[in-house]
Parts: C-alpha cells; structure tokens; sequence
C-alpha cells in the first residue's frame, strides 16, 4: 500500500471518505498468518497456520479458548490480540458470574466491535491491529463471527483471514454448501484442505505448524493434539469432498 | 460534629422493613410453576394497604414474587427489568432464561449483604424454559436454592404439613392451585400479618399467567363463635 495523504491519524477524513490509519490496520491483518473457521449445524472448527519467526522459536499459538463454549483464531498483532483475548475472557467469567451461564457470542463479538470502534475515534488512539475469528455455540445456535480493526463485525458460516486467505476463501467458495451437514471429521478436512490452498509451494503442513481447534454443542473447546494433527493431515491425501455429495 | 446523619451524608443502612408483604408460596406442576401471595401490605402490625398485586412478570416466561419489605421488593422488579431491556438494545434476540434472572438476584443480594444493607427480602423467582420448569428462592443472604417447592415466612412453618400430605411435582395446575388456596386458609387462621385475599400466577409452556386476587373461603358461623359456650364471663 502506497502513503496517502490525510493519514496522519484517525480523526482525518479523506475526501473519498475513508479513514486511511483504520485501512492501514486492516493491512496488519492481511500481513499475519492464515486462520480459517468453518461451521455446521452442530461444530464450528477453526484452523490456523503457525508461524516460526526463526528455526530456534517456537510457533506462535493463534487460536485462544475464551470459555467452555467459545474461542478465537487472531490474524495480526498478537499483542493487541492478547487484549481483546482478556477483555473477552474478563467479560466471560463476569457473566458466567452473575447469570450463571454462558455468554451470548454475538454480544460479545458487539463489545469487542465497540471497544475496537473506539480507538477509531480519537486523535491520541490507535486501532486494533488485529483480526479475530471468533467461534461459539450459545442458545441461538452455532456461529463463527470476524471482528476487524475497523470496530465492524459480521456473521459468516465460513471465513478465512490473514496472508493469501483469498485462496482459501475460493475452496470454500466452491464447497461451503456441504458444511452445514458435515461430520466433524469432514469438517476438519475441509479446514485443512482449504489451508493447504494458501501454503507457499515449499512449505508443507505438518502437526508443528498448523492448529485445529474444534466446539460443538455438547463438545468444550479443544485444541486437536499432535497425534490427531497427524491422522487428520495423513487423511488428506483421500479426502475427496465430491464423495460426500454423493452420500447426500 | 455533626450527629444528624442526613446533614453528615452517612450512609444508612436498612436493616428494619417498614412495610412488609407475607408468605409466598410456590409449586411446581406437572405443566408449569404456580406462585401464591397474598395482597396486604402491613404496616408493622396494621394491615395498611389490603389490595397490593404482589406478583410480577419479568420477562415472558418468568414471574417474581417475594416477601418482605415491599419498597425493596419494587426496587427489585425495576433491576430486573432492566435486564430485560438492555436485551433489547443489543437487539440479537437472546433473552434471559428464568435461571439467569435467579442468578443475578442472589448475586445482588450477597452483594448488599455483605455491606450490611440487605434487600430485606426472601425472592421466589419461578419460569419455564426450553420445556423445563424453574423454580428458586433467594434469601436475605443471598442464598440461592432450586427446588420443586418454596415457601417463605409463616408458611414454612404452617404450611410444609399440607404441601407435604397433598402435592407431588406432577399433579395438575388444579390440583397445585388447591393447595396453595388450603395453605393461606390456614395461614389467615394462625398468622397474624396474613389476609383472606390472595392472588395465584403460574408459567406455563405458553408464558406467565397473573390471574385476578380472589378471596379464600374461610368459615366463621360455628355454633362455639355464636354460643360463646367456651367464653366465661368473669364477674366480680
């Protein structure tokens, strides 16, 4: 993205009317790692791609557990994520606290756009630097919501973001109208396919880079651990989703 | 130094009612949660104010009831329904369940327990929801307990025999409604601070019910009352 004018800071309009340091946020999003989420009628899963920032590190976790029945996948600055992911675990516990059950996710994915709204409106602030996938079962149903650094959010049966996440989201293109009926397992499989799309071609995935996080109604929020991650990536090679239309 | 608290600004703390309402009673049924009160209001031990409708809906599916001071008791039903309303800011169609209203009353009430200015009320919260019925009492304390049954103040002692003898959770509403009608007759015999006029309100598949106060049938023409045979008069 080239420097604009009238970029100085969030309480200058440009005359085409954007905000340009809220768009420049948004840039920070695009630049992390790719994370995805997925839902049926029953499990939201969230995949995420690892990154190592040299051979000596470990790989960034990108998936956190906000409650039993939510979490999030970041695209972005891990710091600020690390607030919005204390924010959202604070608000959690205080009404699990007071009402003795769990949060509605909608109205948290609301605080959270309210609170990244606010940085978006004042001279000394700056926004959010992160993306947030967030994945959660309440009442209402099973949802998968994207916040953004620009304070919107909105309501996807699937998404991905972060770095080449349009490759991604052209696979879901092509097969989203199987999830609603999907397996878990199935599920998975979409997920990681549709990761394996937005890997550079010398890469590969392996159950040290890439994170699975699964919830269903009956089912807390885990992470799926190495051995699984391995089963699931070996299943990959197989995995054909026209089979599954033709189960259907 | 200043003594007179209310040009000193301390804080008052209510440890006192004034005006107090009487026993509630609550059953659950095999369709739903029935709650009765009465409708007096005594003022200490004058029965101030006869025709108070001590039941209120807080939400669709949910009905509140309790006994004890009844300023708190208004006080209560504004909080709560606060709650409902600021669902409807977010405007994203979850509602509180009765269980969560259960909750943030014990949570408020431990809370001004703790700093020694109670709501002074024993809460009776009853709803349905999702098909299961919901019943619970909240003390003074802050105490919070389910159960198929509740009672406050004198009718936990007067009434827990009848309750006992002639209710189980799955009778029918008519059978619930009987009950509870038996249980005040009892209490407008023994308890001072009770009335003959009482008010039924039951949650049902369908949503909350209040139905209009009705008095309880009482008996007063037995010969003992008209012959006095039991009274001497003492002359000297």
């Amino acid at each position: 993205m080239l420097k604009h004018l009238y970029d100085t800071d969030c309480v200058t309009w440009s005359p085409q009317g954007k905000l340009f340091q809220v768009e420049y946020a948004m840039e920070a999003v695009k630049q992390g790692s790719i994370c995805l989420g997925l839902k049926s009628s029953e499990n939201v899963v969230l995949c995420s791609l690892k990154r190592q920032p040299s051979e000596l590190a470990g790989y960034q976790e990108k998936q956190f557990k906000i409650d039993d029945h939510m979490a999030i996948a970041i695209a972005g600055l891990t710091a600020d994520a690390r607030v919005l992911c204390k924010y959202m675990r604070t608000e959690c516990l205080e009404y699990k606290y007071t009402y003795e059950s769990h949060h509605p996710v909608g109205r948290l994915v609301f605080k959270v756009a309210e609170k990244s709204q606010h940085k978006t409106q004042s001279g000394a602030k700056r926004p959010y630097g992160v993306g947030l996938l967030v994945a959660g079962i309440d009442p209402n149903g099973v949802h998968l919501f994207e916040t953004c650094p620009s304070g919107n959010y909105y309501e996807y049966k699937c998404q991905a973001i972060g770095s080449r996440s349009q490759a991604a989201r052209t696979y879901f293109e092509s097969w989203f109208h199987l999830f609603e009926k999907s397996t878990l397992e199935q599920l998975v499989l979409h997920g990681l396919s549709a990761i394996k799309k937005a890997i550079m071609e010398d890469e590969e995935l392996n159950e040290k880079n890439v994170e699975v996080g699964i919830l269903g109604k009956n089912l807390k929020f885990t992470h799926l651990n190495a051995q699984e991650l391995k089963d699931y990536i070996a299943k990959l090679e197989g995995f054909n989703p026209n089979s599954q239309i033709q189960q259907e | 130094m200043i003594f007179n608290s209310e040009i000193s600004g301390e804080q008052q703390h209510t440890t006192s009612p004034v005006v107090t309402g009487g026993s509630v009673i609550a059953l659950v049924y095999n369709g739903g949660v029935i709650v009765g009160t009465d409708t007096l209001c005594s003022y200490g031990s004058m029965a101030a104010f006869k025709n108070v409708k001590k039941i209120a809906q807080i939400s669709k599916n949910t009905i509140y009831a309790s006994s004890g001071e009844f300023s708190d008791f208004q006080q209560v039903v504004k909080e709560l329904a606060k709650i409902d309303r600021s669902a409807l800011q977010y405007d994203d169609g979850v509602h509180p369940s009765p269980k969560d209203y259960g909750n943030f009353l014990a949570r408020l009430s431990y809370k001004k327990r703790c700093k020694i200015n109670p709501l002074y009320l024993q809460n009776v919260i009853a709803g349905f929801h999702n098909g299961e019925r919901y019943l619970s009492l909240v003390d003074i304390y802050g105490t919070y307990l389910e159960s198929n049954f509740i009672t406050t103040g004198f009718a936990s002692y007067f009434c827990k025999a009848i309750i006992s003898n002639y209710w189980n959770e799955n009778c029918t509403l008519d059978q619930a409604k009987q009950v509870i009608r038996e249980c005040f007759k009892v209490l407008f015999c023994r308890d001072c601070r009770a009335h003959d006029v009482i008010q039924l309100a039951y949650v049902d598949a369908q949503g909350a019910h209040i139905e209009e106060p009705e008095r309880v049938e009482t008996k007063w023409d037995f010969n003992g009352f008209k012959s006095r045979a039991n009274e001497k008069l003492h002359t000297q």
